[in-house]
């Protein structure tokens, strides 16, 4: 594979694995590094591209298990700086509409990252990146059950605290 | 799309239910302006989907990561480890070739080289030769004469040391 087609067919899902990445480690800069691997990674091995069914869905994957390494690296917890990453390029958004939406997308960014891990990374993937229950499969490398399991519970875990806030400023 | 309906779906999207068609007529409802007051808290929930799908890398990531696999290009990398390796033998033997250098140099210092040779000329440096040959042979010439003389010295002692025997066995 050259590195045209490399470009045309790897690069269109960039944004996808910053945003896992991101959501793991609560750091652009760290999130922006993994990609990077990620892309290197999967240019070494570029003679085996041919025989993978779902690249985007194997970039994930990829994505995934370097966030994970570095988590287990550094032995911290992502939401101590999920703040520090809120300043990411928004593209449709006005800096009017930023500013007013910023307090509550901080209060659900902060209800998201305190989720349990598995839970955060199942939501992310559906309600964020809008993938299938057969490709959150393939990514998380678990079985079915689990990725409607975690779901359920972070939908609910969510909606819940976001109820108690609004209705008791908790 | 009315509320009711909103309402039902919403139920099936809190149970897990819904397809990702549903969940997405989902969003394009809280995309829009009329949201019913019962729903806030969902639509913001909604909202902060869209915002995080927006989120994007900088731009001058593509230029950076293409540089770096362009470098790549050519094939195995030589991996940092290796490379360490090589640098390591290629100083090692550095070391030991500026070291004989200047070794060699003390050498020569110490022991300056032989007069070398000044003659061009074949003839020239036989006669030279001869020259010094004939000095050297008339030198030994010399030598011999006054070993003539040692030689006359001995003789005397000799007959000295035999009449002195002899003297000495008539007593």
């Amino acid at each position: 594979m050259n590195l045209e087609t490399f470009q045309n067919r790897v690069f269109p899902v960039k944004n996808k694995l910053f945003r896992f990445a991101f959501r793991l480690l609560g750091s652009s800069e760290e999130a922006n590094d993994v990609v990077q691997e990620v892309f290197i990674k999967v240019w070494n091995g570029r003679e085996q591209l041919e025989e993978i069914q779902n690249m985007e869905a194997w970039c994930m994957r990829i994505t995934k298990n370097l966030s994970l390494d570095r988590l287990r690296q550094q032995q911290r917890r992502p939401t101590d700086s999920i703040e520090k990453g809120m300043h990411v390029q928004n593209e449709t958004k006005s800096p009017h509409d930023t500013i007013e939406m910023t307090e509550s997308m901080k209060r659900i960014g902060e209800l998201m990252a305190r989720l349990p891990e598995r839970q955060r990374q199942v939501m992310h993937l559906r309600d964020i990146e809008g993938y299938s229950y057969n490709e959150i499969v393939e990514i998380l490398e678990i079985d079915m059950s689990q990725v409607k399991v975690n779901l359920f519970r972070a939908r609910n875990a969510v909606r819940e605290k976001l109820q108690k806030i609004n209705a008791y400023g908790l | 799309m009315d509320s009711d309906n909103i309402e039902q779906l919403l139920e099936k999207y809190w149970n897990c239910e819904t397809s990702l068609e549903e969940e997405q007529q989902l969003h394009n409802f809280f995309r829009g302006g009329s949201i019913p007051e019962s729903m806030k808290d969902t639509a913001e929930l909604f909202r902060f989907f869209e915002t995080e799908k927006n989120k994007s890398l900088k731009e001058n990531f593509e230029p950076a990561v293409t540089k770096q696999l362009r470098q790549r290009q050519g094939g195995k990398i030589i991996s940092m480890v290796s490379f360490a390796n090589i640098a390591r033998i290629a100083a090692g033997i550095l070391v030991v070739v500026v070291a004989t250098y200047f070794i060699r140099q003390e050498v020569r210092k110490a022991y300056p080289q032989e007069a070398q040779d000044t003659y061009t000329d074949p003839q020239m440096a036989f006669e030279e030769t001869k020259k010094a040959l004939l000095m050297i042979s008339n030198s030994f010439g010399k030598a011999k004469k006054e070993a003539g003389k040692m030689k006359m010295f001995n003789d005397a002692e000799k007959k000295i040391q035999t009449k002195q025997s002899a003297e000495k066995a008539r007593i």
